[in-house]
């Protein structure tokens, strides 16, 4: 099986650290989402797992060995880095067929990944007519060219329209159920979330959460209920003895934060207390990722004031 | 390992963009073009019925530097260079594929171009033409080839080099339209040494410098190897 192993990476640019000693594994079989907000380092540490950046120090390796040693490459790894990376003057078809030849990857397989992303009828028109989305998909295409059991893809819906975003969802989750390592990078949860199954979450280059999706959702989004009253003293007496802390909005709206329905609902009637109306509120989860991002942010310029 | 698969994308790189094969063509044509418009009018104390026919190689080698620079700046643009590496992660090895893809047509063309001048400025200049012996033009048609594609390999590692097109071309055209013109009249000396001047003495029947026609066109090679192994240095040593 293969996977991406990253030990103790470190990036340095100057004085700046991009990549601060990142430890994650990405394992086969399942969609990894990488996330952090613009600027985290996760480009950067798709580049050092691809060997085109060096690190300072630490390592990351694909199936146990650096990217440079792999033969044929392609047919092992396949990335989408930048959406640019195919020249204007090119066919997109030209573009996969000169990196087909470098990996020994038959012409056949060209005119596949071409069917494959949707490219089919503008196979034969220059890349610089392209929209940006049709320029995603011959990233995509070309990351696929050699049938990869690693698939790495930095940003890939970007620029895609509604219909492309969910066609890459589905082929994300096809390649996870082939049994392929596939890490993918985005700046947005809830997107992320839509086809990802493990999540590692990047801030200002440090790891912020290696974790199922599932159990991130479950840890970090947190009920909250929302009430409104008649009397308000009872209401607040009733949740102080409960141990809630409810705080009052200007609509005359009070919110309990960290609590079910299910318990308020139930203090409140064995309270007594009118109740015009209860609700019940989920964070988000794109509110739950900020919140995470956030507080690094917070950290890290309390300790850089220190 | 193998060189052949990393050289034959490297050659369709270069074979499917128009302003490669264009400055290919723009070689041929600049070279014969001003070679026979120089065999018109030749004239002057210090005729040199073979330069006469070769004139043209002044103007053919910036079409022939641009080949070279534009076939390395694509990489350096859009990302490019990070999926070339990422299909050929060895560097030295990719860069000597791409430095053979651009060498290997720059000559073939080269050859052409020496060639079809030498038949078209003999056919110009007519019985001005009688002097030189089939050793000497054949020696200016070959020398023609090596040094259209020493100029074409030596743009080529500059502008890796460079990381960038345009500061390689912005170095050479200038270098080769005013210096050379300027201090290459004044002949002896460093001069000499210059890699245009040395590899154009093979294009000459008569050379009064240090460097004859083989030793003028080693110096040019030496030129295009040190700024393709300085090239090669900088794609090794930095990230992509």
């Amino acid at each position: 099986m293969t996977s991406i192993d990253v030990q103790d990476l470190t990036k340095e640019f100057g004085a700046r650290r991009a990549v601060d000693r990142l430890t994650f594994r990405v394992l086969p079989g399942r969609v990894t989402g990488f996330l952090g907000p613009n600027g985290a380092g996760k480009s950067t540490t798709m580049r050092l797992a691809l060997g085109l950046d060096r690190p300072t120090s630490g390592t990351a390796t694909i199936g146990g060995r650096p990217y440079a040693t792999l033969t044929d490459p392609l047919r092992r790894v396949g990335a989408l880095l930048d959406a640019g990376a195919a020249h204007g003057s090119r066919t997109g078809r030209d573009h996969l067929r000169a990196l087909a030849a470098s990996n020994r990857i038959p012409v056949c397989r060209v005119d596949e990944m071409l069917e494959e992303t949707g490219l089919t009828t503008v196979a034969r028109r220059r890349v610089k007519t392209y929209s940006l989305g049709m320029r995603q998909r011959l990233g995509i295409a070309a990351a696929l060219l050699g049938d990869p059991e690693v698939v790495l893809l930095d940003e890939p819906s970007n620029g895609l329209d509604p219909e492309g975003i969910i066609w890459i969802r589905g082929l994300l989750r096809r390649l996870a159920a082939q049994g392929r390592t596939v890490f993918v990078s985005s700046h947005l949860m809830t997107e992320t979330a839509s086809f990802a199954d493990h999540l590692v979450v990047l801030g200002r280059g440090r790891l912020l959460a290696d974790t199922p999706v599932r159990d991130f959702i479950h840890a970090r989004v947190q009920p909250r209920v929302r009430i409104r009253t008649s009397d308000t003293d009872a209401l607040e007496k009733a949740l102080a003895a409960h141990g809630h802390d409810a705080v009052e909005h200007a609509d005359g709206r009070w919110s309990v934060e960290h609590a079910h329905v299910e318990d308020i609902g139930r203090l409140l009637s064995a309270a007594g207390v009118p109740i015009l109306e209860l609700v019940a509120e989920e964070g988000t989860l794109e509110q739950a990722y900020l919140d995470l991002t956030a507080s690094e942010a917070e950290f890290t310029t309390s300790t850089q004031e220190v | 390992m193998s060189f052949a698969p990393a050289l034959r994308s490297e050659w369709m790189k270069i074979r499917t963009v128009r302003s490669l094969v264009g400055s290919l063509c723009a070689v041929v044509l600049a070279t014969v073009v001003f070679s026979a418009l120089a065999a018109l009018d030749p004239g002057g104390s210090d005729f040199d019925p073979l330069f006469t026919v070769f004139f043209g190689v002044v103007f053919g080698q910036i079409a022939a530097i641009a080949f070279g620079t534009t076939a390395v700046a694509a990489e350096f643009r859009g990302g490019a260079l990070r999926l070339s590496l990422s299909a050929v992660p060895r560097r030295g090895h990719w860069f000597a594929a791409k430095a053979t893809a651009v060498g290997l047509p720059a000559f073939a063309v080269g050859l052409v171009t020496g060639f079809a001048s030498l038949s078209v400025g003999r056919a110009v200049l007519g019985s001005k033409a009688d002097g030189p012996g089939w050793t000497e033009w054949i020696r200016g048609a070959v020398g023609c080839g090596v040094y259209l594609a020493l100029m074409a390999l030596f743009a080529a590692g500059l502008t890796a080099l460079l990381r960038s097109g345009v500061a390689a071309l912005g170095i050479l055209i200038p270098f080769l339209l005013i210096v050379s013109f300027v201090v290459g009249n004044v002949s002896g000396g460093v001069a000499d040494f210059l890699p245009d001047k040395a590899g154009q003495v093979a294009l000459h029947r008569a050379w009064d410098g240090s460097l004859g026609p083989w030793t003028g066109l080693a110096v040019t090679a030496l030129w295009a190897a040190a700024a393709l192994l300085a090239g090669a240095w900088r794609l090794c040593r930095r990230d992509a």
